[in-house]
């Protein structure tokens, strides 16, 4: 501001930045905040590439029986997990195949499930939303998905 | 890009493991992030995925941010760099070609410098707000309302004569004017909404 902003200038660029602040929903805050539990974890982000749902939603009018089981599929720089969306388990691979263990997180705490050497493994029940896998071997790759929501 | 020690501080201190400073930068930079979002009509679902992996990259990255003055720029490429993705995993499905994702690359591109400065200018002031004495927050607060408070509302409210809530008006404004939060935005040339008075 070469001339300082005079009184009903400030007022209105204060009103303006208020109303910004206020078309954000407290949800969306929230989530922001709460994302520093993750601070110190040191862990690579896998971001989703693939929802069979955004193709079935497509086709829904081609087929009139839509398949129940949904695929996603998440991709870090170094692995991909598949991941197929049953009612009662999550059943996934881990590409490359290797063994190692998988976290879940849901809001209410986690739980392991062992990763076999081919890179498969079962989470039982399927968790509740929203959720979070982490992926990890003793040989050091460490990769975890944003929050799923089914 | 101006240079903000405030926001350098609060790097530096998220960096070390004060949720405090990290709440303070989600405030701050909340609304930048949203309006990306919103601009590219995206539905809440994949707002909400998008703004996941923006936090969630950022807390990855507190310690190494190669210029933490230069956060707003960060995030707002991020968050600019996440819809994309979400936009064309979703056009992926409606099997649309890549000219519209070009379209959209064009489109990001040219708005986010502006929003970039609209975001800091609103940080400053939001700020600069929150450092006046509850009076001036009280009596800026009913001014601001739409419709503003009539002088009858805000002199039985507040127990203030009617006539000096224009003097107190001034100097509340004065007062945010001249904090530390505003001073350095108003060096740097950063206009006001609505216009350049030079122009």
């Amino acid at each position: 501001m070469r001339d300082g902003w005079d009184d009903e200038q400030l007022l209105g660029a204060l009103r303006e930045a208020m109303r910004a602040r206020e078309a954000v929903p407290s949800w969306f805050v929230e989530m922001g905040k709460n994302a520093y539990a993750w601070h110190n974890i040191d862990a690579e982000l896998a971001q989703l590439t693939y929802d069979s749902q955004a193709d079935t939603e497509q086709l829904a009018f081609v087929r009139s029986e839509t398949a129940s089981i949904r695929a996603l599929t998440f991709t870090s720089a170094h692995l991909s997990i598949e991941l197929e969306v049953g009612q009662d388990s999550l059943l996934g691979q881990v590409i490359p195949p290797q063994a190692g263990m998988l976290e879940t997180y849901t809001k209410a705490g986690q739980a392991t499930s062992p990763v076999d050497e081919s890179g498969y493994f079962a989470v039982e029940p399927t968790p509740p939303n929203p959720f979070r896998l982490r992926f990890h071997t003793s040989g050091g790759a460490d990769v975890v998905t944003g929050w799923i929501t089914l | 890009m101006r240079d903000d020690p405030t926001v350098v501080a609060l790097v530096t201190r998220a960096a070390g493991s004060d949720q405090g400073a990290w709440d303070e930068i989600v405030d701050r930079y909340a609304p930048l992030v949203w309006s990306i979002c919103t601009g590219f009509r995206l539905s809440n679902h994949d707002i909400e995925d998008v703004a996941q992996n923006v936090w969630l990259l950022l807390v990855g990255q507190l310690g190494t941010l190669r210029e933490p003055a230069a956060l707003p720029g960060w995030l707002a490429t991020t968050t600019r760099r996440e819809c994309l993705r979400v936009v064309t995993l979703s056009r992926k499905s409606e099997r649309l070609g890549t000219e519209l994702d070009e379209a959209a690359q064009f489109v990001a591109d040219t708005v986010v410098d502006e929003e970039i400065l609209v975001a800091e200018r609103n940080a400053a002031l939001r700020a600069a707000f929150a450092e006046l004495p509850p009076r001036c927050q009280q009596l800026l607060s009913m001014l601001l309302r739409d419709p503003p408070c009539s002088y009858g509302t805000i002199s039985a409210t507040l127990d203030i004569p009617i006539g000096s809530i224009g003097p107190q008006r001034a100097r509340c404004l004065e007062r945010m004017r001249k904090s530390s939060a505003l001073l350095g935005l108003i060096e740097v040339g950063v206009n006001f909404p609505g216009g350049d008075p030079g122009a």
